[in-house]
Formats: C-alpha cells, sequence, structure tokens
C-alpha cells in the first residue's frame, strides 16, 4: 500500500458529517421499522382471541381464494404473412443515424429495443454516448401526439395539407415574409426540399438556431480567415490540449468523436509507447472534462478572455490593452506555465475555448496560428456541419415578427419559446404570425402556441439522411412503422410545395443517386447494409492569423467589465449544459433524467454549484434554496456545493425547467434559457448575477455519497513520470498472503472475465443508459433516489483528491485542515458486480440464489431470492441493488414504465423482475449465452469479440474490456497482464474478476 | 386422464379402421385401376387439378365423356407436344386460362388410364374417413371425462362427512346420556340391553385404541400423500389440450402426410422460439389441398379459416386486406423467468421433437406431453450427453473435461448445464 492519498466522494463525506455516518452505517440507509413493532407498547398490545379467530380465518380464505385463480390462457399469434428476414426470437439490426452518428438499431419481432454504434461510423467507431441510448426510449414515449393537430384539435393529414396549402397560397400572393426555423440542418435530403420549398415560395428563408449556440466559432473563422465553418478539431494528433471551459468530452460540438480521439493518447496503447498527452483545462464549473484534466484551474467568465489575450500575449502575439489577472495569481502563473508549454510543443499543441463570444474565438484562433495548429491539429478544409444555428438571423427574424412582416412560420427540431432568453417577447412577436406550424412530435412549449402541429417521426420510425462532417454522410433508415399517425416535416414541405416527388423516400433516393451515390460509385442497398458513405478527404491547408486584435481586445475588456460588475451579492452566472439533459430536447427521457450527472451525480434536477468558501461566505449551506437574480430573471435553486467550482461564480444547467415536455420532464428542475445573453450577434453563457439566500431547503436526489467505500484504497492513480521510472507505480501491488476458506474451482472452459482502465474512463455515464437498456434496469425516480434506492446495476464513482502545490495531500488529517479545497483532481471509477471467485456474499445467501458458475459468472436467481438482503450487507463492494417495487407496474412510480406500449422497449431476453428480489450486474449473462450458442450453430470455437457486454459496446474510449481469461489471446487477458492492473480490494482475497488499471496523471512538477 | 382417453382412442380407432377394411374389400373389388390411378392422381394432378373442382387447371369430372381414352393419353403424355400438332381439340383446350398443361412423359398408357378411371369413379368415400371418425369419437371421451382431484375430492367429501356424522351421533348421545344422568334418570339400563346387541361389534372396536390408531393413521396417509401430490401438480399442467381456432391435426401432417417439423416450425433450428408457422407457410399447400373430397366438393371448413383469416378468395385466388390473424392456444408454456432456446437443444444438440413434445405425429390435437418442470430439465440435463462430436466449439471445452475427470460420461451437467444462469436471467 504505497499511496494513502485520502479519496473522497463528496464533501460530506470528507468532513464525516453526522448524517453522512448516519446513513453510511447500513448497507440500506432506512432501516425496517422493526423497532416500532417490537417496541413495548407494540408487544404489550393485547389480541382478543376472537380478534385473532377472525384475522386468522380472514387470511386462510383469502389465501385460498387467491390461489383458486385458475392458469392464465396465453395466445399465440403468428403473423399472417411473416416477413423473410424476421424470425421471432432472433434480433435483426438496421443501420441508422442518431445525431450525425451512424447506428445499428437492434429489433425483436419488428420493434427496435436497442442502439448501438455502428463500427462503420468514423465518428463514432462503434461506440454511442448516453443520448443515443436512450434515444430508443423516445419512439414508446406516451407523450407525443397521436394525430396532427389543428386549431388545438385533432384532425387529419388531408386537413391540415388543405390548411396549409390555402393559407401558403393566400401568404404567397400577399407577398410577406415566411420563415421556415429549425436547429442545424445537416441533412441534403431535408435541406434540398426547403430549397424546393422556398422555389415554390419565394419569400420564404430558413433561419437555423441552435439551443446552445457556436456562433461564435463560426464568425470567428469567418473573421480571421474568410472561413465560415466549425472547424473539425483532432484531439488525436494533439500532444498538449489547452482547453478554457469548452467541454469537449462531455457537451462541446461532438463530445463521443473528440472523446475517442483524446483517449487514443491516454489509453494503455499510448502508454506501453511511454507517452501520453497533457491537458490542461481552465474553466468556471467542474465539466467533465476538468475532471479529466491533467491541471485544472477555476477561471471566472469575466477572466476567461483576458486570460486568453495574456496567454496570447506570453506566445509572443501582439496585443495592446490587456491587463493581469489581479484577482487570481494562481491564473496569471498557470497561463505563463501553460504558454512555456505550448510554446515547446508547437505543431501539437490544441487550444480550444467553449465561450461562444467572436472576439474570445479570434484571439483562440491566433493563439493556434501562433502554435501552427492549423493543418495538424485543427482542420478548416474538412469542417463539421454538426452546428450552424446563426443567432443573429434568429434575433432578426423575431424582429421581423414584430414589425408583422412575417405571415408564414414553420418550426422544424426546436423550441423558441422555451429555448429563446425572452420568451414573452417570442410569444408576443409570434401571435402577429397569421399560419404558425410546428414540427414538433408532442404539444411542447412552442407548438402550443401554433395552430398546425404536424407531428414529425421519431428517427426510428422515418428515411433521413446526413451530413455531420464534411464527405461523411449517413443514412437514417426507419426500424419500425410509424407508431403515430406522424409525418416526415420534410413530406409536409414537399407536399405544400406542390414538387413532382412528394414521397420523401422516394425523394432521398433521387437525391442521392444524383450526388453521393453517383460521386462515390456506391449502390442504394450498399448504402443501408453499411449506413454511412464517406469520400475522400481534402488535404488540411494551414491557415496563419494575421489580423490586428484592437478592437477584439476592447471588446473583451468590456465583457469582462461587465461580468464583474461588483456588488455585495454579485455572482458571475455560468450556464452550461450537463452531460445527461445537454439542451433540454429530451428532458422526457426518464433514463436520461435519472443518469447522475458526471460530476455532481445530482438526478432529477438542475442545481446552482457554488463554491464552498463562497457559500461560507454567503452563510448558504448544501441543500439551501438560492435566489439566482439578473435584472431580467430569477430563478430560486437548491445549492450544491462544487469542489473545483470558481470563487465567486455559479453554474446552472441548461435544459431544465421544461414546462410541456411530457409526463416524466416536465417541471423538473428550472428553466436557466432565459439568463442568456445576446451580446454581439451571440448568445453568452456567462452573464452577471445576484445570488441571495431563500427560504426553506431542498434535498437533491444526488448519488454520489451512496455506497460509501468506508475510507477504503480502491481508486489508485500514479503520475506519468512515476510511470515512467516504474510501470507498476501506483498500483499498491504488495505481497498480500492468501488463506483460503474456499475450496478452489477449476473454471475449465470460459472464465468471463473485465479489465477497466481508469485512464481511459471519461466518465461520461454512456454505459449506465446502455445498461438500463440491455438489461430493463428500471428508473426509480427522484424521491427513491433520495432514499439510495436507485437501481443501476453499474456506476460510475466519483473520486476528489486534493492538490496543494507540488505536493500530495497524503494525510488524513491534514486533509481537513485544508482550507483550500478548490484545487481538486478527480477519478472516474466505474463500479458494477466484480464477480468475485470468492464472493461473500454467495456465502450469505440462506436459499442459494446467488452462487458461482463455473465460468466465473456470480449468478443470481431472481426467482430464488427471498430478499434477505444479507448480500447486499456482505457484499464489500456494495455493487447489489434491491428492487424495492414493482417499478413497471405501481402507479406511484409512473416515470414511463407503466403501460404496456413502452413496456415494449423491453429486451424480450432479460428477465423484468420483480420486487423483494435482489438484483445485480450478470456480466450480460444473456448476451454471453447468446454469443457461445451462436458459435455452436456455427461449428466454430468462440472468437475474442464475439461477445461484447452491453456497457463495453457502447464506451466512446473502450475503457472496459470483456472476454475470456482462459484465453491467453484475447483483448482482455492482455490488458490485465499490463503492469497498471490492480484489484480492488485485492487484500480481502474475494478473487474479483474485474481488474482495474491505475490512472496516470501527465502532471508536471512545479 | 391422459392414458384413458388415449386407451379410448386407439381402441375406437382400431374398431373403426376394421369395419372399413371390411366395406372397403366389399366396395373396391371393381376398382382396382381406380385405387392406382388415385396414388398418381395425387402425386402428379392436385397441384393443378382437382376432381370437382376448378385449381389452376380445370375440374376433371367428365373428361371421360368428353374426350376419347386416344385423345387423354396423348394429351397427358404431351400436351405442348399435342398442341404444336395441330390437333383442333387440343388448340381449344390450351385456350384454358391462367396455366397450360405440362407434359408427363414419365406415365405409362396404363398410368393414364387408370387416372382417367379414378377420376371417373372420384374418391371412396369412406375411405377419406377414418380419421375424422377417430376424432369425433375421441373428442366426446376427452370431454366426458371426471377429473382426478374432483373424483378424490367427494370421496374425500363423503368420509369426512360420515366420519362428522359419527363423531356428532356420540357426542349427541353423551349429552343425552348427561343431561339425563343429572336429572337423575337412569338410562343405562333402560337402553342397555338393545345397543349392546345391534353396536356391540362397533363399540368394542371404537374402544380398541389400537385400531382407532390405525385408522387415524390411515386417514393421516391418504389425506397426506393426496395433498402433497396436488402440491407438487400445482402449475404443472402436463396433458393441457386447450380447443385450437382451427383444428388442425399434427397427426394428418406430421403423422400421415410425414411433413418435416423444420418445414413449419422453421424457427426451432435457428431461434429460441419455434415459432407457429405463418398462414403463407399453410397456404403453399393449402393453396390447392382443399380436402374437398371429404366435404362434398367444398372446402374443408377448416381450411376455409385460414382463407378467411387472409381474405383469401378461393374462386378468384385474389387475398384482401380483411384479415384477421389466427389466435392459437400456447400449449407448452414456460414461466417468464426460465429462458429455453429451442435452436440449442435442437440444432446444437440434435434432440429429436419427439423427446419434449411426446408423440407429437399421433396427435389429433396437440397437449402437453411433458411436465415441463425444472426437475424435468434438470434429469434431462444430468443423462443427456453432450453432442460435441464435429463442433470445434466444444474441443476446449471437452479436453478441459478430459483433464479433470479422465475421460467420464459429458453430460449436459458436466459442462454447466445445471448452474443457474444457464436458463435464469
Amino acid at each position: 500500500m504505497e499511496s494513502n492519498k485520502k479519496y473522497w466522494k463528496g464533501l460530506e463525506e470528507l468532513q464525516n458529517t453526522k448524517d453522512f455516518v448516519e446513513k453510511n452505517k447500513n448497507e440500506f440507509a432506512e432501516p425496517l421499522p422493526m423497532e416500532e413493532v417490537l417496541n413495548e407498547a407494540g408487544l404489550s398490545t393485547v389480541t382478543p382471541r376472537r380478534d385473532f379467530l377472525k384475522a386468522l380465518g380472514f387470511g386462510l380464505g383469502a389465501v385460498t381464494l387467491a390461489a383458486c385463480q385458475t392458469t392464465p390462457v396465453h395466445k399465440s399469434i403468428p403473423y399472417l404473412v411473416k416477413p423473410e428476414e424476421i424470425v421471432p426470437g432472433i434480433p435483426n439490426y438496421y443501420t441508422s443515424t442518431f445525431n450525425g452518428h451512424s447506428v445499428l438499431v437492434k429489433t425483436r419481432e419488428g420493434r427496435p429495443i436497442k442502439i448501438e454504434g455502428n463500427p462503420n461510423c468514423i465518428l463514432s467507431k462503434g461506440s454511442l454516448d448516453a443520448k443515443g441510448q436512450a434515444s430508443v426510449l423516445d419512439l414508446y414515449d406516451v407523450s407525443k401526439l397521436k394525430n396532427p393537430v389543428l386549431n388545438d384539435s385533432e384532425s387529419s393529414w388531408a386537413k391540415i395539407d388543405e390548411y396549409v396549402k390555402a393559407e401558403l397560397a393566400k401568404i404567397k400572393a400577399g407577398g410577406k415574409k415566411i420563415r421556415i426555423v429549425s436547429s442545424t440542418v445537416n441533412s441534403p435530403s431535408t435541406k434540398a426540399a426547403i430549397a424546393d420549398f422556398t422555389a415554390q415560395y419565394p419569400n420564404t428563408k430558413h433561419v437555423q438556431v441552435d439551443a446552445v449556440s457556436y456562433t461564435g466559432i463560426i464568425k470567428a473563422n469567418e473573421n480571421s480567415f474568410g472561413k465560415v465553418v466549425l472547424p473539425k478539431y483532432r484531439f488525436d494528433r494533439a500532444d498538449l490540449i489547452v482547453s478554457f471551459g469548452a467541454d469537449f468530452l462531455g457537451t462541446w460540438i461532438s463530445p463521443v468523436e473528440f472523446s475517442r480521439q483524446y483517449t487514443s493518447k491516454r489509453n494503455n496503447t499510448a502508454l506501453q509507447g511511454k507517452k501520453m498527452s497533457r491537458h490542461i483545462q481552465f474553466e468556471t464549473g467542474m465539466s467533465l472534462t476538468g475532471t479529466n484534466a491533467d491541471a485544472r484551474l477555476p477561471l471566472k467568465p469575466s477572466e476567461e478572455g483576458i486570460a486568453l489575450l495574456n496567454l496570447y500575449a506570453a506566445l509572443g502575439g501582439a496585443v495592446i490593452g490587456t491587463k493581469p489577472l489581479a484577482n487570481n495569481p494562481n491564473a496569471e502563473k498557470a497561463i505563463a506555465l501553460t504558454a512555456k508549454e505550448l510554446a515547446a510543443a508547437k505543431g501539437r499543441a490544441l487550444v480550444i475555448s467553449g465561450s461562444n463570444d467572436v472576439s474570445t474565438q479570434i484571439v483562440v484562433n491566433a493563439i493556434n496560428s501562433i502554435l501552427g495548429s492549423y493543418g495538424t491539429t485543427i482542420d478548416l478544409d474538412n469542417p463539421s456541419y454538426q452546428y450552424a444555428g446563426n443567432d443573429a438571423e434568429f434575433a432578426e427574424f423575431v424582429n421581423e415578427m414584430n414589425r408583422s412582416e412575417v405571415d408564414a412560420v414553420f418550426f422544424l427540431n426546436t423550441n423558441p419559446a422555451y429555448e429563446f432568453n425572452d420568451t414573452k417577447a417570442f410569444t408576443n412577436a409570434l401571435s402577429k404570425v397569421k399560419l404558425r406550424v410546428s414540427f414538433a412530435d408532442r404539444k411542447d412549449e412552442t407548438a402550443s402556441l401554433c395552430q398546425v402541429i404536424a407531428p414529425n417521426h421519431h428517427y426510428l420510425e422515418s428515411w433521413g439522411d446526413s451530413n455531420p462532417v464534411e464527405g461523411y454522410y449517413t443514412i437514417v433508415q426507419p426500424a419500425i412503422n410509424p407508431v403515430n399517425n406522424s409525418r416526415n416535416a420534410e413530406q409536409g414541405l414537399l407536399i405544400w410545395s406542390e414538387g413532382a416527388v412528394t414521397d420523401y423516400y422516394q425523394y432521398i433516393q433521387n437525391n442521392w443517386a444524383k450526388t453521393v451515390l453517383a460521386q462515390s460509385a456506391t449502390s442504394w442497398k450498399d448504402l443501408l447494409q453499411k449506413g454511412s458513405v464517406s469520400l475522400p478527404e481534402r488535404s488540411a491547408g494551414t491557415y496563419t492569423f494575421s489580423r490586428e486584435l484592437d478592437s477584439v481586445v476592447q471588446t473583451i475588456l468590456a465583457e469582462s467589465n461587465t461580468l464583474a460588475k461588483g456588488g455585495d451579492n454579485a455572482v458571475e452566472l455560468h450556464i452550461y449544459q450537463n452531460v445527461s439533459i445537454g439542451d433540454g430536447k429530451s428532458a422526457n427521457n426518464p433514463w436520461l433524467q435519472e443518469l447522475p450527472d458526471p460530476v455532481s451525480k445530482v438526478t432529477w434536477d438542475n442545481y446552482a454549484a457554488i463554491n464552498a468558501k463562497f457559500a461560507e461566505k454567503l452563510g448558504i449551506a448544501e441543500n439551501d434554496l438560492v435566489e439566482i437574480k439578473t435584472d431580467k430573471y430569477t430563478i430560486t435553486l437548491p445549492v450544491l456545493i462544487q469542489p473545483g467550482q470558481a470563487y465567486g461564480t455559479v453554474s446552472v444547467a441548461l435544459g431544465y425547467g421544461r414546462t410541456k415536455a411530457g409526463k416524466a420532464g416536465s417541471e423538473v428542475g428550472k428553466n436557466a434559457y432565459p439568463f442568456l445573453r445576446l451580446v454581439n450577434a451571440t448568445f453568452h453563457t456567462a452573464t452577471a448575477a445576484s445570488l441571495s439566500k431563500a427560504s426553506g431547503t431542498y434535498e437533491l436526489a444526488q448519488t454520489q455519497t451512496h455506497h460509501s467505500i468506508e475510507g477504503r484504497n480502491i481508486v489508485r492513480e500514479t503520475t506519468l513520470k512515476d510511470y515512467l521510472k516504474d510501470p507498476n507505480s501506483g498500483t499498491g501491488h504488495a505481497h498480500v498472503n492468501h488463506y483460503d476458506l474456499w475450496n478452489e474451482y477449476e473454471q475449465p472452459g470460459h472464465s468471463w472475465v473485465m479489465a477497466i482502465d481508469l485512464n481511459a474512463c471519461t466518465g461520461c455515464g454512456a454505459c449506465i443508459v446502455a445498461c438500463n437498456a440491455e438489461n430493463n434496469i428500471p428508473v426509480v425516480g427522484r424521491e427513491e433516489v433520495r432514499r439510495r434506492r436507485e437501481m443501476h446495476w453499474i456506476r460510475i464513482d466519483r473520486y476528489y483528491t486534493v492538490n496543494e502545490g507540488g505536493n500530495k495531500v497524503t494525510e488524513e488529517k491534514e486533509v481537513e485542515k485544508l482550507e483550500n479545497i478548490d484545487n481538486v483532481s478527480v477519478i472516474h471509477q466505474p463500479m458494477m458486480c466484480q464477480h468475485c471467485d470468492h464472493a461473500p456474499c454467495e456465502t450469505v445467501c440462506p436459499v442459494l440464489a446467488t452462487v458461482h458458475s463455473s465460468e466465473g459468472l456470480n449468478q443470481m436467481a431472481y426467482n430464488r431470492c427471498i430478499g434477505t438482503r444479507y448480500c447486499a450487507n456482505n457484499c464489500p463492494y456494495k455493487v447489489r441493488r434491491f428492487n424495492w417495487f414493482n417499478y413497471w407496474n405501481d402507479s406511484r412510480f409512473d416515470n414511463y414504465m407503466n403501460n404496456e406500449f413502452t413496456q415494449l422497449v423491453l429486451n424480450p431476453d432479460v428477465t423484468s423482475r420483480s420486487r423483494g428480489v435482489m438484483e445485480k450486474c450478470s456480466m450480460c449473462v444473456q448476451r454471453i449465452q447468446a454469443g457461445k450458442l451462436q458459435a455452436k450453430l456455427e461449428k466454430r470455437t468462440l472468437k475474442d469479440g464475439d461477445i461484447k457486454v452491453a456497457c463495453q459496446q457502447t464506451c466512446p474510449t473502450n475503457a472496459i474490456i470483456f472476454g475470456d481469461g482462459n484465453d491467453p489471446e484475447s483483448e482482455v487477458s492482455k490488458a490485465l497482464k499490463s503492469e497498471r492492473t490492480y484489484y480492488v480490494l485485492e487484500e480481502l482475497n474475494v478473487k474479483p474478476g474485474v481488474g482495474y488499471q491505475t490512472k496516470v496523471r501527465n502532471t508536471v512538477e512545479v | 386422464m391422459r392414458s384413458i382417453s388415449l386407451f379410448f382412442r386407439s381402441v375406437t380407432k382400431s374398431l373403426v379402421l376394421v369395419t372399413l377394411l371390411c366395406s372397403m374389400a366389399v366396395s373396391s373389388a371393381n376398382a382396382q385401376d381406380a385405387a392406382a390411378g388415385a396414388a398418381i392422381f395425387k402425386q402428379k394432378c392436385t397441384a393443378c387439378h382437382g376432381i370437382d373442382k376448378a385449381v389452376v387447371g380445370p375440374a376433371l369430372k367428365g373428361i371421360d365423356t368428353k374426350y376419347d381414352e386416344a385423345w387423354l393419353l396423348k394429351w397427358i403424355k404431351n400436351a405442348p407436344a399435342f398442341i404444336a400438332s395441330g390437333d383442333a381439340k387440343a388448340v381449344k383446350a390450351a385456350e384454358y386460362s391462367p396455366a397450360m398443361m405440362s407434359a408427363f412423359p414419365e406415365l405409362s398408357d396404363d398410368d393414364i388410364k387408370n387416372i382417367v378411371a379414378y377420376v371417373k369413379v372420384g374418391d371412396v368415400k369412406p375411405a377419406a374417413d377414418p380419421n375424422a371418425a377417430a376424432g369425433a369419437a375421441g373428442a366426446p371421451a376427452d370431454k366426458g371425462g371426471v377429473s382426478n382431484f374432483m373424483l378424490f375430492g367427494l370421496l374425500a367429501v363423503i368420509i369426512i362427512a360420515f366420519l362428522v356424522i359419527l363423531v356428532l351421533n356420540r357426542v349427541i348421545t353423551t349429552l343425552e346420556r348427561v343431561m339425563l344422568q343429572k336429572k337423575g334418570i337412569a338410562v343405562e339400563e333402560e337402553d342397555g340391553a338393545e345397543t349392546k346387541d345391534r353396536f356391540e361389534g362397533l363399540k368394542k372396536l371404537s374402544k380398541n385404541k389400537k385400531f382407532i390408531l390405525f385408522i387415524v393413521i390411515l386417514c393421516v396417509i391418504f389425506l397426506g400423500s393426496a395433498g402433497w401430490k396436488g402440491m407438487w401438480e400445482t402449475g404443472v399442467h402436463t396433458g393441457y389440450q386447450p380447443v385450437q381456432p382451427i383444428k388442425f391435426s399434427h397427426q394428418l401432417h406430421a403423422g400421415v402426410n410425414k411433413i418435416d417439423c423444420q418445414y413449419c416450425h422453421s424457427g426451432a433450428f435457428t431461434s429460441k422460439n419455434a415459432s407457429i408457422p405463418s398462414l403463407n407457410v399453410c397456404m403453399n399447400c393449402h393453396n390447392y389441398v382443399t380436402a374437398s373430397e371429404k366435404y362434398d366438393g367444398k372446402t374443408s371448413p377448416e381450411i376455409m379459416k385460414i382463407y378467411n383469416a387472409l381474405d383469401y378468395n378461393e374462386e378468384t385466388k385474389v387475398y384482401g386486406n380483411d384479415t384477421k390473424p389466427v389466435e392459437w392456444i400456447r400449449i407448452h408454456n414456460l414461466p417468464d423467468l426460465a429462458y429455453f432456446n429451442h435452436s440449442q437443444h435442437v440444432s446444437v444438440a440434435g434432440i429429436e421433437c419427439q423427446n419434449c413434445h411426446g408423440p407429437i405425429q399421433t396427435m389429433e390435437e396437440v397437449y402437453q406431453y411433458s411436465p415441463l418442470t425444472m426437475k424435468w430439465c434438470i434429469n434431462c440435463h444430468k443423462q443427456t450427453e453432450v453432442n460435441h462430436k464435429d463442433n470445434p466449439y466444444y474441443d476446449k471445452l471437452i479436453a478441459a473435461h478430459d483433464k479433470l475427470k479422465k475421460g467420464g460420461k459429458v453430460t449436459a451437467a458436466v459442462l454447466g448445464g445445471l448452474e443457474c444462469a444457464k436458463c435464469h436471467y
């Protein structure tokens, strides 16, 4: 045990608060009310003989009657004419596209049940994020419209078409403007359909606006290099990454792609080549990316632009008029050091900023130009089309409506009544438009202001295409017939514009035949098989920044002054997207709502994250309600004390506070969009606000300190320097005496084991949602999470540890004395059943419901389980979950599953557990069995990689490797042979089947 | 009860068969060549022709009068050549749509004569009926049966009632005696003489403690074992034979016609589910097999159910849109908590369908043959050797096993077939 570094999951654990100690005494926080029954009053209660007999008689009778139930008759209804490709019981996979990422849709008997990344996808390489995994549940959302709506009553498509066409004809004659407002459209066919519509109605303009905008970067590139593009970033070519508030592993532009690229420089392969990239993060709130950084510095939003200017100056750029960061000497020092490192890594470095301010992004461009990033780590010639929104155009559109210049507006995949910063102004302006059409699939905030709601298909029901990055085209293919009476939005546009082709499927085929298929010599069938077409990449040119920065400096300084306005309760408010809910479009997805935030581990709510010392100064404690106020908008939110949050700032997540999202997502948290400010033609995510304590408290449903590990040394880390000296460093390998109480059992056939690379895991949580979907894990809701009853089989433990100066704090007492807990670093550790060979849970089960298999699996037979919960109490990893209720059939937990329609998403190969049983990770035993059976049917040996467990399959960074430990050539065997491998709580000699590899930090000694 | 109904069935079947054979012997003396013709007809002609009914080709009744034998010989043997030769009648016959008569050069003149003879005579009615008769005889025997449970129940109720009466009688007499004694009336002497005579034996027995003990033990054993048996059979539905929406006979399809199980239940070889065939599979044959010979030239009402479900018009051969799915009743129900995969057992292990489903080829209506209990599964896993020959998947496992056990019997159980997560997940 060489490391005694103190790790903690939450401040309450660090400070050992009374409540925390009390709740962690037992595996189950809430004891059964035995005392109430067995107290003196309870025991001395007299039950008269007659009452006793009555109860006995009634009980006996009731039981007898209940047992008299006849066996239900099961109907079995075959297809009348079975489609050739469907065999009941065997899944089919179809290619489709989610959010620009090519995916495979797993269908059973014609209904999609799981989404997986398509290995052919150049962005994801077969992985997928949490949102993509969860998107299948949106298909079965009961909050969606069943029929199109005309003037608030259900209608038919014929009537809608008649009405819209008549209105459009009138508007065309009147000559006023028509606007199609959408979030970014990168589908070539949708663009063509809009162009056709525009040709028919020449006053039409397509306005793109994204809820979370990247206009700043696009405008800055236009300004700096004359290219109106969102560049393609190459994290896999960067040895040094410096990010100013860009959460590129969590939410920024293309997180799945970036995570993969980023990890390729930090995973086992990279380390074995004795190399690892270095990542420095300057940011306000603790983001997922910040938790992964080698060095992280809290920085206020007002300081970000100045810091970038100073960095530019330190790199030799010509800046006049900038000033040092007087209030943040640490940052000033760090900027100087970063400049030195960057200068040494020219051509291999990348500087990015999450700001949407054009001026700030121009400075970033200038820095990257000095570093020679263009052509190496930044590619302006193969741009990304994932975001193309233009904030100014949207603002202008609202003005046009206000001036009554617009007669018709169509909303496609956008919800300005919720996402625009001035809802009231938008609503007023919209009311002046004659024809208002929304393509929303539900009556959301904007759609409820429209006369016509023409519900669009879910992507799993529709044809479509996408062009997320230059030269990469993917196809959206339906995997199920439309469930509701919905229709492609594009089809609507085609019908209303009375084009020659009104069938959108035909339209797409024609479009592809003319363009991509012709260019790439691919057939339509090949396209459907592969899912995408890649055209050859253009060569990335080098670009040099050569503009004056004077006006930019002035704008940045002025903006900085606005943000840091000072005053008693003044704070700088930082608005961000979190990993699970994002911009709030899929707020009605309970899987995402219950996915703990990767950093704060809060579910089902947003909150005001503030710094511990700042909270102390304001006299605010965790869970206190605070009022966040600007001159335009006020919200009240519970406080979360966030280690690493910049002093004097508060961070609030977007995407919450939807009022018309649906059953699960409405009225969850508070809407933060109105805090956005339109400055210099872009929406800014930072604003000056005041923070004051409001009355009352609100308990956040936070999973962070559930399943505490009692201060045991279970996460291991080392530094790159130490690793290079000794690859074993940090693993804590020491001689452990193995005394066995158990007999040794051989695993002659397969031995299923897992390897998890802590250096590759970014903590994004995709695995949790993938596991939910694969294993029918119920959503329990906010109240149950508060009671520590979340059901996730895999969790990602997030540990904080403190860095003080160059010396790591080693003794617990020192931690307590520490004043500054802002300088924290974080480790994410996925934790699930370790499938111990000497499993402590198995020995204590009185009914042998959990036993070991000859393949090394810790099996759980639900129907044997009587719910004593001994196993959970005896599990040192705290990975067993007790099923308290029938969550899929109990009106108290009406999150989503209490209807037969949504239940169609369940995986038919996995039992839906009933209440009163224990459950836990099975290592996707259904996939193991299916993989083995496939090999047997094909009469071949089982190949490594035939079986992929759900969490492994979706992991964007390949942090989880599963396989047969008896096969020395398997990927997992090789991974477990790495010197970095250690087993959690190895000293207990429970022989876990999951090996972890140490986290390596590329720290630089000061 | 299953055995009783089966017994009934086999008895009635053999009886019917005997009578039929007798009547056949009488009636079929003059239909020697017609019988041979029938066989050829069924083999070669039924794909396109019916006797009374147009299928793809025209109905054949009356061809023997319409055409002379020589013409028919030429026509059936090689119609295309015959038409090409320019025979007027043949050219006219060729106008029939939608299909052309095929050539059958393999048929001898005698064969063709036999076919024509068969067409002339038509189906010998009774010969087609044994199955229907047997079915009809079998069904009432089934439905009239009284279940074991009811019999035992009735018996138990009678015994209990008897005991209760006995005990109550005793109690009443004792009480009466006590009351009378209280009133000071001596009773012994009054009744003594008579009762002694009547119930002397019984009284003696009732005072015999050993006898009483014996009776009590007998009752406990009887009721206990009945209860025990009843409890074990709770949820076990061996013999479950629901009435299906279509009276589909496995006996006819799998038994008589020897259609391979795979033809309809293709899923059993590739998938978890054996799958009930969709109706398009039925229509592969029942497009022209209408069993009309048994129903006076009309399509069998059971086959009509297929047509109705598909909204298929027999006359025009057109499928409509008013389709209704057939709601079969599932006979073999495993609980949701047990995962069973047909392909593992059928394709990998090579187990015959009959191992679990019983003599399915003899079942007029399917019933559940095996208990489908976990004990039943486990027993089979313990006894059945793994079919590992020529399957490289097993090579490593068998080698590892041999190293441990030195050539013992490799049953499913030995390779982990008894472990929970093999079936429960």
